[in-house]
């Protein structure tokens, strides 16, 4: 019983006190991503805040980095990535896929 | 944009319609319960509509993550449903299926939840060329040809099930809801390590060189088999559970039975 309390306490405290992954922010405009590449650094989580500037929906997507979420028209979504060995990840606006295409660069 | 649109909407359309020609093979033994996919349809484009309208403010839920984890919660309510049809189907004679109201509500909910998920997406992709009258009409005409393949597919994987010799029916029925069942177990798993509510791996595997996922093979083994070409531990061990979970149920109540008898 004692044991179950104090791995309780452990997990309480040991959530909040994970470090918070870095902030990285992408816009979309006219149906592009700005900026189309971002370099993130490699092996770290990271929180990507997509902001949608347009007025229309747009759907977030990668398949190098198995990711997919909905942006309504003028709102922001948080996507967590990561963490991503050194290279290039390429993702695309599904909604938009010929003009909306941006790439990740884990260095 | 027409081929964009026949990919965004087979693809959504897909799953469901997987869905619904399993289960109505499955359904076709029951004498009872011709309606469910009615109500299913009718429930699920309700809802989607709901849904959809609503994604702006589900998305803002939870620090940004509420549309992850609302959408992981829904494809784990679908596992379950269709971890207990398979549980029931498999334990049950015929003259007690056929008065089984519980296996209806089951189907009617999975196939609803299906609905809502994938429709929700297609409205809110149609919503953006509402205003561009030019767009709109071959956007429209490219979603019907996806929904027609996508709901051919559906039609053709309840011939060939209703096709098979009688007495294989039910366990390749059974087989395929299972399979389907546990695309849905790694589908939430990956959502909720997408909201950060699980922790993010390392994959396990690469296979996009051999099937790459937006491949036609790969979206068709996706929405069968929730085929990823590369899964974290995480999401493995969530597919594998969703497989052996209602296998194991199944072997136990069997057994259970078996030995009442």
């Amino acid at each position: 019983m004692h044991k179950r309390k104090i791995l309780l306490l452990w997990i309480l405290f040991a959530l909040p006190a994970t470090a918070k992954p870095p902030v990285f922010e992408i816009e979309i405009r006219n149906h592009l991503f700005e900026p189309s590449e971002l370099i993130v650094p490699a092996n770290t989580k990271i929180k990507l805040i997509v902001y949608n500037r347009d007025k229309t929906p747009e759907e977030f997507e990668s398949y190098e980095l198995n990711r997919e979420k909905v942006i309504m028209g003028t709102r922001k979504a948080v996507v967590f990535i990561g963490p991503l060995k050194p290279g290039n990840y390429p993702f695309f606006g599904e909604f938009n896929p010929k003009t909306a295409q941006g790439t990740i660069v884990a260095r | 944009m027409l081929l964009t649109s026949v990919i965004i909407v087979l693809r959504e359309v897909l799953e469901a319609s997987l869905i619904i020609g399993v289960l109505l093979a499955l359904s076709n033994r029951l004498q009872s319960g011709r309606h469910w996919p009615k109500w299913s349809i009718g429930i699920g484009l309700v809802g989607a509509a709901v849904y959809a309208a609503s994604t702006a403010t589900v998305s803002d839920w939870l620090d940004g993550v509420g549309q992850e984890v609302i959408n992981a919660f829904m494809q784990i309510m679908i596992f379950c449903c269709l971890a207990l049809i398979t549980l029931i189907f498999s334990k049950s004679d015929k003259q007690s299926l056929a008065n089984s109201r519980l296996i209806v509500v089951l189907m009617i909910v999975s196939v609803s939840l299906s609905i809502i998920r994938e429709g929700s997406e297609i409205l809110i992709y149609l919503s953006s060329f509402i205003s561009d009258r030019d767009m709109l009409q071959s956007i429209l005409l490219g979603g019907l040809v996806g929904a027609g393949i996508g709901t051919s597919v559906g039609a053709l994987i309840y011939y060939i099930l209703l096709n098979i010799n009688r007495t294989w029916l039910p366990y390749a029925s059974i087989s395929v809801v299972i399979l389907i069942g546990a695309g849905m177990a790694g589908q939430a798993s990956l959502l909720l390590i997408q909201a950060d509510w699980l922790p993010s791996q390392a994959p396990l595997w690469d296979s996009s060189g051999l099937i790459a996922e937006d491949s036609i093979i790969g979206q068709l083994l996706y929405a069968l088999i929730g085929y990823e070409a590369t899964p974290t531990p995480i999401q493995a061990t969530a597919y594998f559970g969703g497989l052996l979970l209602p296998l194991a149920l199944i072997l136990i109540t069997r057994q259970a039975t078996s030995t009442d008898a």
